[in-house]
């Protein structure tokens, strides 16, 4: 080949790649750092949940968050990076201080969770870090902070996989575990009635226990149970609906994509199943709408809370919309700044480890989620609570009592 | 036997796509002796072009034109999206490795593949996306096969593909430029001492066997919803192995390829389980190769000695 046409080809092909990277959307970047300006035109506090210490004079430090801002599970993300956003904008208005922000975008792919988690642990301005959201993610990055140190600081605003605390000495997580999610699934089936149940998991760590505990639950309670598994790549589940025998009673679903729960869904209608959903957290989303199903989530909206009407009102002025995703994260960053806020009233220079010390102490009597937090010698809530949630035929949910 | 129509109907659908992606590989294959492994990403670009497409018309729910012209713009998109993504793909990462061993533009193909992959996650995010069809075509609608219901959008993939499959071979069989591609595929070097232009026809093959993508594209869209930047790996697979299955190199090679790989995933679903689907595609292939290496209906290869 003449060194001419070579020349050509590496021309065009640089060329293609800078109009792809021109066209591309910004929130693909795996990391960006933002600066918390201190929020000019909201103030606001969460009723009776931020700590009384006197704000002394300078406080740096740097609050990581990472989470699936983009990907299969990015109205998640999205969600969760503007609570984070705004609860911090908020704690430095109040506070006067102007605490760093960086942020990690993982895709809601492990491995980018491990790098991102590398990164951050590069960078010693970060003391602590809010994310990641899945479970397969959270684990990925928990083993880099893990081995490169202890003393990193990461709160999960919605990991749920049962024991995952327990193998980091870092993790937190202002979410319960799956412990609690399971029991509510399957007592709910055998509450009403259910003879037959098809669990189908996606293959993620996540799901994969969730559908063995609700299935050893069910199965303790007489109840005829299917299992199968799908990876989350799949989008066709019509050979798989086709198995599903018509007298079913329910399909549980412990899914992280909830959009693959809508195809499912349609597919039912369309080979007439009649089996109705039950959907784990991670189906929580408004990718899932089919009406009279029901989804687990693990708070409650927030907006049915009096006491966190000022918080979400100066949300929702700044940012188009919320879900039970958003919440959890303005707590893990609330944590986490009391956190470094007290290490400095100490007089302290908030570092990893002195910012973990006090993030075990944390005892938030009240918070926007509507209980008290505080957390075991594992990381875990010491109270934590699952909901379930039918929806409506608007698409809106209600709680089941 | 309604559970075996079923999963029939769901094989066939499955199968229509997959055999309309082989059919690239297989004329790619046929004239050039190359696996063109980027062809699952141009499958997806396919797919990104008609939801383009349909978002400009107003989305699903708000549609500014009938359904069905909202359907063919939505093909034609992606007809032109992918085809040119194919065309340019065969100028500039296989033309100039032509005479070149036979496993740089087997290495080039694979880069190409992760190179579009990239470039779509930078264009589009990985964000998947939703076609949303139920709100097109309401899924009640359809017709009564015995004791089952199809719907309306299965039935228009499933003829779509055999229609575009027979003008396939029609044209393949019956026209002029047919027949120089059957020519190339034969003998490229006596192909071109007769004067044919070797380069227009791979063109043309690239061309066609891409649009056929793109329309495949369109179609996993309509039926099962979500696109998304890395559909086109594992769809490739398939495809590649239905074409490997059929025999590659071969046009009805590849379309009976494509229905037994996706009668072969609905039964496995329905009649073991859905985690040995890959287990059985796969094991498939490898028993094809080993008792006939040139595929179902390939032609072993002739060598003078």
């Amino acid at each position: 080949m003449r060194k001419g046409s070579i020349r050509h080809i590496v021309a065009l092909l640089l060329a293609l790649a800078l109009v792809a990277a021109a066209c591309g959307d910004d929130s693909a970047d795996t990391t960006t750092a933002t600066t918390a300006a201190p929020a000019a035109t909201t103030t606001t506090q969460a009723a009776d949940t931020t700590t009384t210490t006197e704000a002394p004079m300078a406080c740096e430090a740097t609050i990581g968050f990472i989470g699936p801002i983009t990907g299969p599970v990015a109205f998640i993300g999205e969600v969760q990076n503007n609570w984070f956003d705004y609860a911090i904008d908020s704690f430095n208005a109040e506070t006067g201080y102007d605490i760093q922000t960086v942020i990690g975008d993982n895709q809601f792919d492990p491995a980018q969770s491990g790098t991102i988690a590398a990164q951050f642990l590069d960078n010693s301005d970060i003391v602590a870090t809010v994310g990641p959201a899945g479970s397969d993610q959270t684990d990925a990055a928990g083993a880099v902070f893990e081995a490169g140190d202890p003393n990193f600081t990461f709160i999960s605003p919605s990991s749920t996989r049962i024991g995952i605390t327990d193998k980091y000495n870092g993790m937190f997580r202002t979410v319960p575990s799956d412990t609690d999610q399971a029991p509510l699934a399957a007592d709910f089936m055998i509450g009403e009635g259910a003879q037959k149940v098809f669990i189908v998991d996606d293959q993620s760590s996540y799901s994969v226990a969730l559908a063995d505990l609700v299935s050893a639950a069910l199965e303790a309670g007489n109840v005829a149970v299917t299992r199968e598994s799908v990876s989350q790549d799949v989008t066709d589940f019509s050979a798989l609906v086709a198995t599903i025998d018509a007298d079913t009673d329910f399909i549980y679903l412990p899914w992280q994509v909830a959009a693959n729960g809508q195809i499912l869904s349609n597919q039912m209608v369309e080979q007439g199943k009649n089996a109705v959903i039950v959907g784990s957290d991670g189906m929580d989303s408004g990718d899932f709408t089919t009406p009279g199903s029901y989804v687990a989530g693990f708070a409650i909206d927030i907006a049915t809370l009096p006491a966190s009407a000022e918080v979400l009102a100066g949300f929702l002025a700044q940012y188009p919309d919320t879900n039970t995703f958003g919440p959890p994260v303005y707590v893990a960053a609330q944590v986490i700044y009391d956190a470094i806020v007290r290490v400095c009233a100490a007089g302290e220079v908030p570092d990893r480890a002195n910012v973990q010390a006090e993030v075990r102490k944390t005892d938030l009597a009240e918070t926007i989620l509507g209980s008290p937090v505080s957390f075991k010698a594992n990381g875990d809530l010491e109270v934590g609570q699952f909901f379930l949630f039918q929806i409506q035929d608007d698409g809106s949910k209600t709680l089941l009592p | 036997m309604e559970f075996f129509l079923q999963q029939t109907v769901n094989g066939v659908t499955l199968g229509s796509v997959y055999a309309l992606l082989a059919l690239g590989y297989s004329m790619v294959y046929g004239v050039l002796k190359l696996l063109n492994f980027a062809h699952g990403e141009v499958y997806m670009f396919g797919a990104f072009a008609g939801y383009g497409v349909l978002t400009v018309l107003g989305g699903a729910s708000a549609l500014s034109v009938p359904v069905w012209l909202a359907i063919v713009l939505m093909f034609l998109a992606a007809m032109a999206t992918s085809s040119a993504i194919g065309v340019a793909l065969e100028r500039f990462a296989y033309r100039p490795l032509r005479e070149a061993t036979r496993i740089a533009p087997l290495i080039s193909a694979i880069g190409a593949s992760f190179f579009l992959q990239a470039s779509a996650l930078l264009m589009f995010t990985a964000n998947s996306r939703t076609y949303d069809t139920p709100q097109l075509i309401e899924i009640q609608t359809g017709i009564a096969l015995g004791p089952i219901r199809v719907w309306m959008v299965r039935i228009l993939v499933i003829v779509s593909a055999v229609v575009l499959m027979i003008l396939l071979t029609l044209w393949v069989n019956r026209t002029r430029l047919g027949k120089a591609v059957r020519a190339v595929s034969f003998d490229r070097e006596a192909a071109a001492m007769m004067g044919i232009d070797v380069d227009k026809v791979i063109v043309v093959v690239f061309l066609i066997g891409s649009a056929l993508a793109g329309i495949g594209g369109v179609m996993v869209g309509l039926v099962f919803g979500r696109i998304f930047h890395l559909m086109g790996f594992v769809a490739g697979l398939k495809a590649f192995t239905a074409a490997v299955v059929g025999g590659i190199g071969s046009i009805p090679g590849a379309m009976l390829g494509g229905l037994l790989i996706g009668l072969a995933e609905a039964y496995t679903t329905g009649y073991i389980s859905s985690t040995f689907q890959n287990v059985i595609v796969f094991g498939l292939l490898i028993a094809v190769l080993l008792v006939r290496p040139s595929g179902l209906l390939g032609r072993p290869e002739l060598v003078k000695v």
